[in-house]
């Protein structure tokens, strides 16, 4: 792999955070397979020309949320069997379209009943194209709860 | 070894001065410089954390050069105390520099020595001088040791003086514009010097620059100077939470000036509109308002801000920007504006 990382230090988000969120990416999209080792916290410092406290930053949360290992006097691993993301990222990613989109409903003075009413007419138009289970499925788990 | 000194020191801070060692790298504290009526420096407080890499930033004439000459002892303050590695620099100057590298602004290098025969020199008067990872460093970046000083680039310069720092291993690092006049394959090597520096060893580095873009992937902590007063001081990743810039419609123009006060700085868009930089520490009464959620949030016209930018708005930018709300600058230097008129 040439040069898996790209950092943008004017981006709002932390340095040792884009490094945390790509290296995350590459071991979720099997870019790094399990066990396979990771730069030093000093190569990669080097690389991306920042202070290797930032490099170790971000090594560290990864390695306390079990996706990379430290094994002692040799370096920094893709642990065994790193924990499965899907559903925080989709978490994630869905909460960030909603806000999105009550922004935008604020914005143009909408009421929240709309806002619910749109979403479904938009989820039975375009769910069943994606071959989403019916344009029930969203209010269906709302009402059972 | 003055008793006196630290029993004072140790009253006078209680973060500039442990009992055994010092907490803070340097502890800068009601720090005043004058020359004459005018007041280059006025009231700077600020501590640099063992470990860290602190950039002291402003614009040309703002104070950091002579902030920069009191901590290494060059001079004395007019008012307030300094504390580098505990140790008051202008009573201990000799004693401190030995546990200190310093880059000067510019290279004060014997002009006729070649960095061979500097070598032997410093090694006889200094314990701690590296001689070999001294040569060995020169030849990574290129420098010639056989030619005399005077022959050499500025940057080959800097960066001969840079080697010479770092070779006497010592715990603080000062470096006052050490990217001036390197061009940009001089400027990484030297960057990637600090960064095998930072990896290898605790070392804390101080670090005046005009190089925003390069310092901001390095650097931890963030001092900003305007008119000789420290306007900004802040941890890297907290400076650009703190500053944003957002496009303001024409048509939003109104409604926010009506609800929110005025923002750090302003200008009018090509499109009707403006553009402001809100300082989100100021302005605490705006994150939870409708408007701030809106029109400010990341989903429309809110844009984050690089160093650079945050630079240009907090000091000043008077060509750049329309200031609508000074930051907190101690009251106007009327004596400098006086004497340069």
């Amino acid at each position: 792999m040439a040069r898996p990382l790209h950092i943008d230090p004017s981006s709002a988000t932390p340095i040792w955070s884009q490094i945390e969120e790509q290296l995350r990416r590459l071991v979720t999209a099997g870019s790094l397979a399990p066990r396979s080792a990771v730069p030093s916290v000093r190569d990669l410092a080097r690389e991306l020309t920042v202070n290797p406290a930032t490099v170790s930053k971000a090594y560290q949360r990864l390695v306390a949320q079990g996706l990379l290992e430290v094994r002692r006097g040799d370096g920094t691993y893709v642990a065994e069997s790193p924990p499965g993301l899907e559903a925080g990222e989709r978490n994630e990613l869905l909460t960030r379209a909603a806000e999105r989109m009550v922004i935008e409903a604020l914005q143009a003075g909408a009421r929240k009943s709309e806002v619910e009413t749109a979403v479904q007419a938009a989820w039975n138009r375009l769910g069943r194209e994606h071959g989403a289970d019916g344009g029930d499925a969203l209010p269906e788990k709302a009402r059972t709860r | 070894m003055s008793g006196e000194t630290e029993t004072r020191a140790a009253t006078e801070t209680n973060r500039g001065i442990g009992a055994d060692e010092p907490r803070t790298a340097i502890a800068v504290d009601g720090a005043s410089v004058r020359y004459g009526r005018i007041e280059a420096v006025r009231q700077v407080s600020l501590a640099v954390e063992p470990g860290s890499v602190y950039a002291l930033l402003g614009r040309n004439g703002a104070g950091k050069s002579s902030l920069v000459r009191c901590l290494l002892g060059q001079r004395p303050l007019s008012a307030g105390t300094i504390r580098l590695l505990g140790e008051d620099p202008w009573r201990h100057r000799t004693r401190l520099m030995e546990r200190i590298g310093v880059v000067a602004e510019r290279p004060d290098l014997p002009p006729h020595a070649t960095a061979r025969a500097l070598a032997g020199f410093v090694a006889r008067v200094r314990d701690r001088f590296d001689r070999t990872g001294f040569l060995a460093r020169l030849e990574r970046f290129g420098v010639p040791a056989h030619r005399p000083f005077r022959s050499l680039s500025r940057g080959q310069q800097t960066t001969a003086a840079l080697a010479l720092a770092l070779a006497t291993d010592p715990e603080l690092l000062v470096l006052d514009d050490p990217t001036l006049g390197l061009d940009s394959v001089a400027r990484k090597a030297l960057y990637c010097e600090l960064i095998e520096t930072l990896a290898a060893r605790e070392v804390t580095i101080l670090v005046t620059s005009h190089d925003l873009a390069g310092i901001e992937r390095i650097a931890t902590h963030v001092g900003i100077l305007v008119n000789g007063g420290l306007a900004v001081e802040e941890p890297i990743d907290a400076l650009r939470d703190r500053f944003c810039r957002v496009s303001v419609s024409a048509a939003e123009l109104a409604r926010l000036e009506a609800t929110a006060s005025a923002p750090l700085c302003r200008r009018p868009t090509a499109w009707g509109g403006e553009e402001w930089i809100v300082d989100r520490q100021r302005q605490p009464e705006l994150e939870g308002q409708p408007d701030f959620e809106g029109p400010w949030s990341d989903a429309s016209g809110r844009e984050p801000m690089d160093l650079e930018a945050i630079f240009e708005a907090v000091t000043g930018g008077d060509e750049v920007w329309r200031p609508a709300r000074p930051i907190a600058v101690p009251e106007e230097p009327v004596a400098k504006r006086e004497a340069l008129r």
